[in-house]
């Protein structure tokens, strides 16, 4: 298997994937879907009762508009920043056993008084700042003026097959690499398939027709149907494949396809030691 | 009620730029364009936009 990468950019990445076969390419894409770690807020405590202000002298409910459940959901749904160097899963921790250090938790503490709109931004790490969530201005829920939330929340990591909250990619998907094959002799410049084509991949250049687009084309097949004389052939290679996703920030889609290819190089290394015991 | 944090379908975060939608749509721009600026190209993305009521100020009375 070999990787070309065509784009590697903090959030989103273009790759092309060849000398494979389509098992291969989807063991790749489900790995980065559902097996790279990442962190995520997974316990949340609510303060309950009245929060007081003692420079003001007043008293917030601590209740919001929205129930605790969805405020809990939605806080589960932040991207956290993560490294994968410096964190284990919890339960798998050497340091505390499960109850939690900052080698495999972070805290999260929001206090935030109405009348305003909460953001993801106001979640402030207990500790250290640059793990602050990647997006600051995802709106959380609003308060009015007599309402107040305190809340301390628990980031750990954990992968998209617990919960698809700890999925770090998205919009994962791979396609054959196409082939456009134009017969010059029998066409006939008549353009249709030029007009007929959604994504712009056929053009007519110097009294001839060229591709202009090639990776753009994804199969539709009308080109080959407009063409009256049938001098167009459209067909996906089973050997090469276009392989896009993008990430949720938390890791950068770099971080997610070297980790992603060593969880898959150490499930086949697996198989291949129980081959052998057999 | 409030925008999702993420797209129902594939996940993106999408309640980061929904601040700047908002701002963007009340000076009259046309939400297409300003989607397209905004990276939100998938329709399973766009409709989390388009298809949005935020009633939130509504139920705060209650
Ligand atoms: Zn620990
Ligand atoms: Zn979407």
């Amino acid at each position: 298997m070999d990787i070309e990468v065509k784009i590697l950019k903090d959030r989103e990445a273009k790759l092309l994937v060849s000398n494979t076969n389509p098992p291969m390419v989807n063991a790749l894409r489900r790995v980065l879907i559902a097996d790279v770690p990442k962190l995520a807020i997974e316990d949340i405590e609510f303060h309950l009762g009245t929060i007081g202000d003692e420079m003001e002298d007043k008293e917030y409910e601590s209740s919001a508009p929205l129930f605790d459940e969805i405020i809990a959901h939605r806080l589960g749904m932040l991207p956290i920043p993560t490294d994968l160097e410096l964190f284990d899963f919890r339960d798998r921790c050497d340091e505390c056993e499960g109850e939690g250090c900052p080698n495999c938790t972070i805290i999260y503490s929001l206090n935030k008084k109405g009348p305003c709109t909460v953001y993801s931004g106001d979640l402030i790490p207990v500790g250290e700042n640059d793990l602050r969530p990647v997006d600051d201005l995802i709106p959380l829920v609003k308060l009015d003026d007599t309402q107040a939330l305190l809340i301390y929340a628990t980031a750990e990591l954990g992968t998209a097959k617990q919960h698809a909250k700890w999925q770090p990619t998205n919009g994962v998907a791979y396609k054959y690499y196409p082939e456009i094959e134009i017969d010059q002799d029998s066409c006939n410049l008549c353009g249709e398939c030029v007009e007929s084509c959604p994504k712009e991949v056929l053009d007519i250049e110097d009294e001839e027709l060229i591709i202009a687009d090639l990776e753009g084309c994804k199969f539709c097949s009308l080109c080959e149907e407009v063409c009256a004389p049938g001098a167009i052939d459209v067909s996906g290679r089973e050997d090469k494949f276009i392989l896009t996703f993008e990430t949720d920030g938390s890791l950068t889609s770099e971080e997610v396809l070297k980790e992603g290819l060593q969880i898959l190089k150490g499930k086949f290394d697996e198989i291949a030691e129980m081959s052998e015991s057999i | 009620m409030m925008i999702p944090v993420r797209c129902f379908t594939c996940g993106k975060v999408i309640g980061n730029v929904y601040e700047v939608y908002k701002d963007r749509l009340e000076q009259g721009e046309d939400p297409g364009e300003v989607l397209d600026d905004l990276g939100i190209d998938r329709y399973c993305c766009r409709r989390m936009f388009l298809s949005h009521q935020d009633l939130i100020d509504d139920v705060m009375k209650y």
